[in-house]
């Protein structure tokens, strides 16, 4: 057959059916406009963070660790001489208002303190009011701070705001910073001192823990290539450069697209989902579709047509609808897409956010087209053996497939699912998990679904109302197409279930009251000769249990004689080994582990002749680290050499002070060091501890576990939202599919209608009947849904998050009833036009 | 007038002196494209309680508008159906379905039986609807009377044609109406099975006393008739009694 004569038999045989088709495009429209809106907002996002990349590092390239880097470092013989240099300190600490005129400490804020020098930031603008320069607000006696913590402290601009328990004049209000991403957690609002000043606080010399970022601007007009090279070069050879950070602008943020990417594999799954389910709809219209279609096959194949140029026909249809379906999916996303940022605008900087993004349009063209034709492929290889002889014999059924045919037909999607989950996920083990867990899951709703069915047949249907019979009646005898509307509804049922039952298992986990006895605050950066005093201001406060215990920052030098540096190198790839390598170490040193230690392996303190470490089992596993393994530690400048003589466990879910390395005492006894706290205080006595120890001992921090829980629980909400929101869609495409199913079969129902009304069925009769059987659908999907998810919520909570399994039960039932409701309605409008069907059609349309 | 009829008046009436089904200057219109079909020209007909009464004629010619009307399935353009004496015409659908509820039942040439019901429930249905008040023991007994009574738990497409066309006998006796419309009820069968059929139809007919209007092209399906309507062209073009056959002894 020729291309034109192909494209004009096409488009006529595509043309009475476009009613019932518009649910083909329906499914697929609704998949593909929750991929694109992931992929959009996420590509959007990763956009700004490249186009912005030196303001949101304020730099060309930055050093960050926990030590000044590069002191005494010869710059010019590194053939860096032209390039200006500014260090950035910050730490967490706490500050206050002045005490009131009788003396009473003023009210305290724990906040995020920020050193920076006139020259700061190299990129970007630092929005300040006053409208002028950091430069001329900032003095060795003022500060800038965030306006919401003038608010919490009852505090204008002009008045005095004690840090480090010196006291600042504040100078202007800072408003917005641009190194600053609020997508990530917060401790406090922003604090910006001086070098000078914040040298004039005890903060530094006391031992806060401080992070230091060195930011480095090159001549202007120097390349990208030589920035990219200079870093090189500086992670070669700087001293200790496996305890720093570089990055220059070009890698722009790599930590947090990283981030923002695993956040999109996950999200673009679960959107992925939506579009496969749509699939299933897909599959179920093509085939009712190709039902009414037989005898023009037939004719077609008797007009001489080739079953293969028959085939490419509606695949070629198939196609058009695909792509009918794919855009009006990606209009759809595109807009979502737009709207999402002003949802999210206290978490996405406006300026960060780049709607047009063609990538994520062809993306959703792509998915969509794909799923389009994979999953009507089993359907449509059924016009392969219509038999001519149907246009004589109308009750010439399609002849079925070989066995391989089918096999192969199933096999092929499989592989067409694998291949776009992988594209989807750029991962092939993920893909390849998501693929066989859909596959698993779907399965285990589609035996389910069977298994209701079979039991309602079993189930005497003499003890109901006519128009409840009918209803059990439907569901004894369920079609093809309606068990796959049931598995689709249940499917987006359990996605959408599961997520929020797991969201709100984590969410009462966090709000829920800390277990009595457990901690309520932690107070760090406690020197020793403070201990004493800040004991009475606990006791004042009236706390009811204080552990404490104390802490040596070291850094680890080297294992069994290999340098950090060497094993830190090898472990580039590895995030977690690296992290645990270069971190700063906290010892401690005790006599007694805490109750909730056990030792699995080795003796404590068996070994009086050595100095012992006892280390925490999952710690050990990232180093590499056994019994008899000799760590040597750095400790302000001296060497520390330990063995490990035990591994042991540790629940760290009772908040309780632990550590991943404690010392055997007597070792680690007169080293610099700092007490850690962990106290129980009564509720609503901490801020007024805080205030007591903000007057009296500025250094300590006050860290109320209740407020990071909070912050924890505000960031797992914001997530949790995504997905529901991504998971409605699942649920969407179910309905869209039950619609599609019902409408599919209009004719069979129009027939119903117009014989019930005949036998004496009054319109509102005949609506009940169908609104029961509606219901009976929606009340199997939602329960077979249901039940999966908690079951699989129950996994997740327990395995996953090693929780005790609760499911609440309220989340189930309301997805009972609106998965009812919502195929009642979606039922009762596919079949409206059948409800008006008038009872004189039973003696007209035979069949 | 039509001629005089074998049994009587062509103005039937009953016992009571009123025709069972009374059909006055019936007619119905249908717009088709430009043009305006007239399905029925003013026909008058009169049927008597307990008669039966086959409509005749050739395709196109009104029979099964006649009956559709005769039901309060359909609307006429002009004209009025009584029913015992009540005009129809002007009722709600609901009124006209609680009208066919209670006195009218079906048989259709394609049997129109709900496929997810089974033969019992399906004969079950209108016993419940017309609030009998042991609807599962009529529906058994119509089982048997048809012969099906080891088949109730069947569902139609476990049934032959035959067995589906007994099924609806069965469902259109449920409620004991006093009308019995049907649709060329022997159309979809073989010859001996339609033959079986049919002596069924008027053997429960006789039993019950049920008016009966059949609506067929086959004349020897009319032979059982009291009463002969020829249709052409929407109108009555005449009535007979049919020609004398020994009952039972159909061609």
């Amino acid at each position: 057959m020729r291309g034109p004569v192909f494209i004009s038999t096409l488009l006529r045989e595509s043309r009475g059916a476009r009613g019932r088709l518009g649910f083909f495009i329906a499914c697929l429209a609704v998949g593909v406009s929750a991929v694109v809106a992931v992929a959009g907002v996420s590509s959007s996002l990763d956009e700004g963070i490249r186009l912005e990349a030196r303001q949101l590092l304020g730099a060309d390239l930055a050093i960050a660790g926990h030590r000044p880097p590069l002191a005494g470092y010869d710059f010019a013989a590194a053939g860096l001489g032209g390039v200006r240099r500014s260090l950035v300190k910050e730490t967490v600490t706490v500050v206050a208002a002045p005490p009131d005129a009788a003396g009473r400490p003023g009210p305290s804020q724990v906040v995020e303190l920020k050193a920076v020098g006139s020259d700061y930031p190299f990129y970007g603008k630092l929005t300040l009011h006053p409208a002028r320069p950091l430069g001329e607000l900032l003095d060795e006696g003022t500060t800038v701070v965030a306006s919401e913590l003038l608010a919490r402290l009852h505090l204008r601009i002009g008045d005095v705001l004690r840090i480090g328990g010196l006291g600042f004049r504040i100078s202007g209000v800072v408003l917005s910073e641009p190194d600053r991403i609020s997508i990530s957690m917060t401790m406090g609002p922003r604090v910006f001192v001086s070098p000078a000043g914040l040298a004039r606080t005890p903060l530094e010399a006391r031992g806060s823990r401080f992070n230091y970022r060195l930011l480095l601007k090159f001549p202007s007009g120097t390349a990208g290539a030589a920035i990219q090279a200079a870093a090189e070069r500086l992670k070669n050879e700087m001293p200790d450069a496996a305890f720093y950070r570089i990055e220059t602008y070009r890698d722009a943020q790599p930590a947090l697209r990283e981030n923002l990417a695993r956040v999109e594999r996950f999200l673009g799954l679960v959107a992925l989902l939506s579009l496969f389910v749509g699939g299933i709809g897909v599959a179920e219209t093509v085939r009712a579709w190709l039902a009414g279609k037989l005898d023009a096959i037939a004719m077609l194949k008797c007009l001489g047509m080739r079953p293969r140029e028959v085939f490419f026909l509606f695949l070629g249809q198939t196609a058009l609808l695909g792509l009918a379906g794919s855009l009006a999916g990606i209009a759809v996303g595109g807009g979502v897409q737009a709207l999402l940022p002003s949802l999210f605008s206290d978490l996405i900087p406006a300026g960060l956010s780049h709607p047009w993004q063609p990538g994520a349009l062809l993306r959703g063209l792509g998915l969509g087209l794909g799923v389009a034709l994979l999953f009507s492929l089993p359907p449509l290889a059924t016009v392969l053996r219509v038999p001519p002889a149907r246009v004589l014999r109308h009750d010439a059924e399609p002849l079925s497939l070989h066995r391989w045919a089918s096999a192969a037909a199933v096999a092929a999607l499989a592989a067409g699912v694998l291949l776009l989950a992988a594209a989807q996920s750029r991962s092939w083990l993920l893909g390849g998990r998501f693929t066989g867990g859909v596959a698993v899951v779907t399965a285990a709703l589609a035996l389910a679904a069977l298994l209701v069915s079979r039991a309602v047949r079993r189930v005497p249907r003499d003890f109901a109302r006519p128009w409840l019979r009918h209803g059990l009646a439907a569901l004894a005898r369920p079609g093809a197409v309606t068990l796959g509307a049931i598995v689709a509804l249940g499917l987006g049922v359990l996605v959408v279930l599961a997520m929020s039952l797991v969201e709100r298992r984590l969410a009462r986990e966090l709000t829920r009251e800390l277990p009595t006895g457990a901690p309520t605050s932690f107070l760090v950066d406690i020197q020793p000769d403070q201990w004493p005093g800040v004991r009475e201001l606990l006791g004042k406060a009236g706390a009811s249990r204080i552990d404490s215990a104390p802490v040596v920052i070291a850094r680890l030098q080297a294992i069994d004689g290999a340098s950090v540096e060497d094993l830190a190198g090898r472990a580039r790839q590895d995030g977690g080994r690296r992290w645990a390598l270069t971190r700063e170490q906290r010892l401690t040193y005790m006599r007694d582990l805490p109750a909730d230690n056990k030792v699995i392996a080795g003796t404590l303190w068996g070994e009086p002749r050595q100095a012992e470490v006892s280390v925490e089992q999952g710690f050990a596993e990232d180093l590499g680290l056994h019994l008899g393994s000799r760590l040597r530690f750095d400790v302000e400048g001296v060497p520390v050499e330990l063995t490990v003589t035990s591994i042991r466990t540790v629940n760290w879910h009772t908040f309780g002070i632990n550590f991943f390395l404690v010392v055997k005492p007597g070792v680690l006894d007169q080293a610099p060091q700092q007490r850690l706290a962990a106290v129980r205080l009564p509720r609503g006595a901490d801020q007024q501890l805080q205030d007591g120890l903000a007057a009296r001992y500025p250094n300590v921090t006050v860290l109320r576990i209740r407020e990071i829980l909070d912050k924890i629980l505000a960031v797992l909400n914001r997530i949790a939202l995504g997905v529901r929101f991504l998971g409605v869609f699942t649920v969407l495409a179910g309905i869209a599919i039950l619609a599609g199913a019902l409408s599919a079969g209009a004719a069979r129902r129009g027939r119903e209608v117009a014989l019930l009304k005949t036998l004496g069925m009054t319109r509102g009769g005949v609506a009940l009947t169908f609104a029961v059987e509606y219901a009976l659908i929606g009340l199997v999907a939602g329960a077979i849904g249901a039940c999966g998810a908690a079951v699989l919520a129950w996994e997740v909570v327990t395995r996953g998050f090693e929780l005790a399994g609760e499911i609440e039960l309220l989340p189930l039932v309301l997805a009972l009833l609106l998965s009812t409701l919502l195929t009642i309605f979606a039922g009762l409008a596919a079949s409206s036009n059948a409800l008006r069907r008038r009872p004189v059609e039973v003696l007209r349309g035979e069949g | 007038m039509a001629p005089p009829s074998r049994i009587g008046t062509i103005r039937a009436s009953g016992p009571s002196g009123m025709p069972r089904i009374e059909i006055i200057g019936l007619t119905r219109r249908l717009p088709s494209g430009e043009r305006v079909l007239t399905i029925l020209d003013n026909v008058d007909l009169a049927i008597a309680p307990g008669e039966f009464v086959a409509v005749l004629g050739p395709s196109g010619s009104g029979k099964s508008t006649l009956l559709a009307l005769m039901a309060g399935l359909d609307r006429p353009t002009s004209g009025e159906v009584l029913i015992d004496g009540q005009p129809i015409t002007a009722l709600s659908e609901d009124r006209l379905a609680l009208l066919r509820r209670h006195k009218i039942g079906f048989v259709f040439q394609s049997f129109q039986l709900l496929g997810n019901l089974t033969a019992r429930e399906n004969v079950l249905l209108p016993a419940e609807l017309a609030g009998l008040a042991d609807p599962f023991a009529r529906a058994d007994e119509l089982l048997a009377a048809v012969g099906l009574e080891d088949r109730g738990h069947h569902y139609p497409s476990q049934l032959s044609g035959g067995e589906q066309q007994r099924v609806a006998l069965a469902r259109a006796f449920a409620t004991r109406p006093p009308i019995l419309l049907a649709d060329e009820p022997t159309g979809n069968l073989d010859g001996a099975t339609g033959r079986k059929i049919l002596e069924l139809l008027a053997e429960m007919r006789r039993a019950e006393g049920t008016t009966l209007v059949l609506v067929t092209h086959d004349p020897s399906v009319a032979a059982l008739a009291d009463r002969l309507v020829h249709l052409r062209d929407g109108r009555v073009e005449r009535q007979e009694a049919p020609l004398a056959a020994p009952a039972g002894a159909l061609p």
